[in-house]
């Protein structure tokens, strides 16, 4: 009984620290319907501002409260006006790939900066411990949950009450309505960044402490658990996200107390997709509320594809094919290769995300169950290995399809988060689901490609194949855009209830939609996994499927040649740079951030 | 020689000097090209850290070689390409260092997935790859191109069994582990080895690497009420883990795999990590000549930092690449074979490292039991803590 205590003590001291990144998380989506992956980096910032406070300066904790939180603030504003705000008038999904974008360089600068070993960052308060149950808690705790909850309460009476707060509010109801009524909405859009990022590099100091251990690995893992809370609370929802981390706390450590350590996340991450499912808008939305993305045609806006001729792209091909009979190194062809098997998740993610209007954030653990799936095939059961990387494709395109179809019924930034959730799922099965992915141990021994019984070794043959598969793909998928499925798709992306309407059944088309792309990326992760020869849970990571999104919306949305495009930009520039050696993710960066501000449609623009 | 005006002379002993500055240049360039070694690690991403660390053991490693005169007169160079760890980049890096004649051979990658992905490429276009942090028991398998130095968990693991159960006393045990390849294999030779011994296993409990709270995690090893906490973890976790145990009043003697030696464990675990006991290749006070000459010429060329396990393997490493390019010389194929020639190499690991040409790995690694007393690496003297 005693221990079932102590879970719950654990489980709300954990759902504090979430809280901490959260309620900043909220507070913007509540404004400008967007979640903001660069708060994590705001967070680790925040930690290492603290750090020089405390070990440098040695400020007392007050002062160092202030100092980081000043700091943060004004990282927020830069980020929202040189950032963000030029992108206000741009498609939608603009902004989200532009934090990704700062988070990279946030994250590199704080690394280039302070070098990437972890530090201690000793807590200023005294080290007494008051016995709670079978634990103790100390006074950091508190003041972890103090700050948590008073700046939910004080956002809460602020939205609530003041008169900026008002603006606020009404700005995320209605921008435009609002800037007609005399609201200055960048005003609101900055004292929201400057708040959340001062809060934000406050919670990232405060769990430094916590941890005595900063490092430069905790932003992602800060975002993805702050998603997690914040959605589960209702986007949006201050006090909620507040809740919501404490609920996702509990869950966790009830999860361990339950299963053990290794499914800690898998909890997290199942409460997410099952609050989703049972109420979209979070535990604590209330009914009246608005749908929170009212039509998903807003949320990736068309523009004019530049079109490039066929013969163009027929020289572009022919030209790709010939390469490895010139004297080129097999270093570059093997950066085709990667380009070709990205390109190909990236064809499956452009169909599910822009012709389709599903933004997925957990594409590669499609490449994940097409890689298992081939690798065990070839290996227990000795297939072939051609006929194995087609299971891989065909497995994914079932499974991926049948795992996702609980976030059919959702919209908007909501599929992202479920499928960010079902990506997490997938690769902590894989680990914990020993008996047949030997956990995380790996696969090793993977045969490599062949076809009809010959071998596929030298980086030649690879790169034609890999070219060949994918060159298919693409040409079955613009088969497909130019039918009616097509159009199908378009017409629910576009405006899901005329679709309706019109009498398409949004379940069947968006399945569709899924088997055909899960296919292709179990195909990619299948040619990935015999090129290998070695896979585990971590080969297939969320920065993956980040990865792919960027590439698909760098390429632009449901645009075929652009995810082709955009695949060989983006295995290609980081090579390019490598000259650059620990520069290098900080010039992807900026590179990437440039071009969402300059060709926020992608490339080759929305089709 | 009276008909032989100034003149002459002047040209022709120009023309010598000449001459001599063209030969010396042209030896000179054949002896000041370094001989080019690939390192395929993290510099960026979550494991930049250890592709820091690297750098440091591989740098003080070269500065010695050379002022040892170099390999026979040649300078010895690497060129770092950073992979983050990732399978997709390290392939890539495989083919740049297969197509680039000037790599005579390649070291890394730091994680599992990274270097066995990478292995074919090495295998097929016959450059030796060089896993100094492969314990993944397939590594060397990949074909004979693959060669660690990486400490095999099977010879690791019952050296700490035997001081936990046999030297500690204790009798059963909980393990927390790194849910990951190495933290599994392991587990599995520890918990093997610890059962011989007589020891009984409460619990074991595998974590993700990004974990940072483990305080669910000690009431179920609490629960099972053991009488010792070992941590196969990192130095970063295993601190975190010291310190929550500690928070959360768990009392258990603490016992640690080796890879948290290193001063950061200290610094990150503060007062929680005293009298965690742990089973090292070598410390801080170690007599060994190798050891004192890697530690005090780590400490003077950075500032009095004192080196961790990390820097010792890239270190080591390093050693070994230029004990193996000494007696192969810059062709690829006679360096994989003088990876089973090198004999006796000196080495703060293993001190002689002499490579099992059966496994391609090294056996025999040096062993101390050490304790954290007020604050620092010691040697445990025998007394219960």
């Amino acid at each position: 009984m005693s221990s079932w205590f102590d879970y719950t003590i654990n489980g709300l001291i954990i759902g504090n620290v979430y809280a901490l990144v959260a309620v900043g998380l909220a507070l913007i989506f509540g404004v400008s319907r967007l979640i903001n992956f660069a708060q994590g980096s705001i967070y680790l910032v925040g930690a290492y501002i603290g750090w020089v406070a405390v070990m440098q300066l040695h400020t007392p904790l007050p002062l160092t409260i202030i100092v980081v939180a000043a700091a943060a603030a004004l990282v927020g504003l830069v980020i929202e006006r040189f950032g963000l705000r030029p992108l206000q008038n741009s498609v939608r999904i603009a902004p989200l790939l532009a934090t990704i974008g700062i988070s990279f360089v946030l994250d590199q600068l704080v690394m280039l900066t302070f070098s990437p070993n972890p530090r201690a960052l000793p807590s200023q308060l005294p080290d007494v411990r008051f016995q709670l149950g079978g634990g103790t808690i100390g006074p950091l705790d508190l003041l972890i949950a103090g700050v948590g909850i008073t700046s939910a309460l004080l956002l809460f009476v602020f939205l609530r009450y003041s008169k900026l707060g008002w603006a606020v509010r009404a700005a995320s109801q209605d921008r435009d309505a609002a800037m007609q009524m005399g609201v200055d909405v960048n005003r609101v859009n900055q004292a929201v960044f400057g708040i959340a990022a001062a809060l934000g590099g406050v919670s990232g100091m405060l769990v430094g402490m916590y941890y005595n251990q900063i490092d430069t690995a905790m932003s992602l893992q800060a975002t993805l658990k702050g998603v997690v809370a914040e959605v589960v609370g209702g986007a949006g929802n201050v006090p909620g996200a507040v809740i919501g981390s404490l609920l996702l706390g509990l869950v966790e450590s009830y999860g361990v107390a339950v299963f053990g350590t290794s499914y800690r996340n898998l909890f997290a991450f199942l409460l997410l997709v099952v609050v989703l499912v049972l109420r979209p808008n979070g535990l604590f939305a209330s009914t009246r509320q608005a749908p929170p993305e009212p039509l998903t045609g807003t949320f990736i806006a068309p523009s004019r594809p530049l079109r490039i001729p066929r013969w163009a792209l027929a020289v572009a091909a022919a030209i790709f094919a010939v390469l490895p009979l010139f004297p080129v190194s097999f270093y570059v062809l093997q950066t085709l290769i990667n380009a070709w098997l990205l390109g190909m998740l990236a064809l499956s993610l452009t169909l599910v995300a822009g012709t389709m209007g599903q933004v997925s954030l957990g594409h590669a653990a499609l490449l994940a169950i097409g890689a298992y799936t081939s690798a065990l095939l070839s290996l227990t059961l000795n297939v072939p290995v051609g006929l194995a990387i087609v299971g891989g494709g065909l497995m994914s395109a079932a499974l991926g399809t049948l795992l996702i179809s609980p976030s059919f019924r959702l919209r908007g930034h909501y599929v992202s988060i479920a499928t960010l959730a079902i990506g997490e799922i997938v690769s902590l099965v894989i680990l914990n689901w020993e008996s047949v992915t030997r956990g995380p141990i790996g696969i090793s021994g993977i045969p490599p490609l062949t076809l009809f019984g010959y071998d596929l070794i030298s980086p030649s043959s690879v790169y034609w194949f890999s070219l060949a598969v994918m060159v298919v793909l693409a040409l079955l998928q613009g088969r497909l855009l130019t039918s009616h499925l097509g159009r199908s798709f378009r017409a629910i992306r576009d405006d899901d209830i005329a679709a309706r309407a019109y009498g398409l059944s949004l379940n069947r088309y968006k399945s569709l939609a899924f088997i055909f792309g899960g296919f292709a990326a179990g195909v990619s992760g299948g040619i990935a996994a015999h090129l290998y020869s070695y896979i585990n849970h971590e080969t297939f990571n969320t920065q993956q499927s980040i990865l792919a999104l960027t590439v698909v919306i760098l390429g632009g949305l449901g645009n075929v040649v652009g995810a082709i495009v955009g695949s060989v930009a983006l295995v290609g520039l980081p090579e390019v740079f490598r000259i650059a050696a620990e520069y290098r993710i900080l010039i992807y960066g900026i590179v990437l951030l440039l071009l969402v501000r300059f060709r926020p449609q992608g490339l080759l623009g929305t089709i | 020689m009276s008909n032989i005006d100034r003149r002459t002379l002047v040209k022709g002993s120009l023309a010598a000097m000449m001459a001599g500055t063209a030969f010396s240049r042209a030896a000179l360039a054949q002896s000041a090209e370094p001989i080019l070694l690939g390192i395929s690690g993290p510099l960026t991403g979550p494991n930049a850290q250890y592709g820091a660390q690297w750098k440091q053991g591989f740098d003080l490693a070269l500065d010695e070689i050379h002022a040892a005169g170099g390999i026979n007169g040649r300078k010895l160079a690497y060129q770092f390409e950073d992979s983050q760890s990732d399978p997709r980049q390290s392939v890539a890096i495989a083919q740049k260092f297969v197509s680039d004649p000037r790599i005579v051979m390649e070291l890394g990658d730091f994680s599992s997935p990274a270097s066995m992905a990478a292995s074919p490429i090495y295998q097929r276009g016959g450059l030796v790859q060089f896993g100094f942090t492969n314990s993944h028991p397939d590594f060397t398998k990949g074909g004979d191109f693959m060669w660690s130095t990486s400490v095999s968990q099977a010879d690791e693991q019952p050296l700490l069994a035997s001081y936990a159960v046999r030297r500690l006393g204790l009798k059963k045990l909980a393990v927390l582990h790194l849910n990951t390849d190495w933290g599994r294999t392991s587990r599995d030779h520890f918990v093997k080895a610890a059962k011989e011994y007589g020891a009984e296993i409460a619990v074991t409990e595998g974590y993700i690497a990004e974990e940072r709270d483990f305080r669910s995690t000690l009431v179920r090893v609490r629960d099972a009420s053991p009488d010792g906490l070992i941590l196969i973890s990192y130095y970063s976790d295993g601190a975190l883990i010291a310190r929550q145990a500690r928070q959360v009043g768990l009392k258990q003697t603490i016992c640690a795999a080796s890879s948290v030696y290193s001063p950061k464990f200290l610094e990150l675990g503060g007062e929680a990590v005293e009298d965690v006991h742990l089973g090292t290749r070598y410390f801080p006070q170690d007599p060994r000549p190798e050891v004192r000459k890697f530690i005090e010429g780590f400490k003077a060329k950075y500032n009095g930092q004192e080196p961790d396990a990390f820097n010792a393997y890239s270190y080591d490493a390093m050693n070994m690449a230029a004990a193996v390019v000494k007696i192969g010389g810059t062709d690829r194929r006679a360096i994989r074979d003088a990876f089973a020639k090198v004999k006796d190499v000196s080495s703060v690991i293993f001190g002689k490292a002499t490579f099992d040409v059966e496994s391609r790995r090294v056996k025999g690694a040096m062993n101390a039991e050490l304790v954290v007393r007020k604050g620092q690496f010691t040697l445990w003297d025998g007394k219960p803590t």
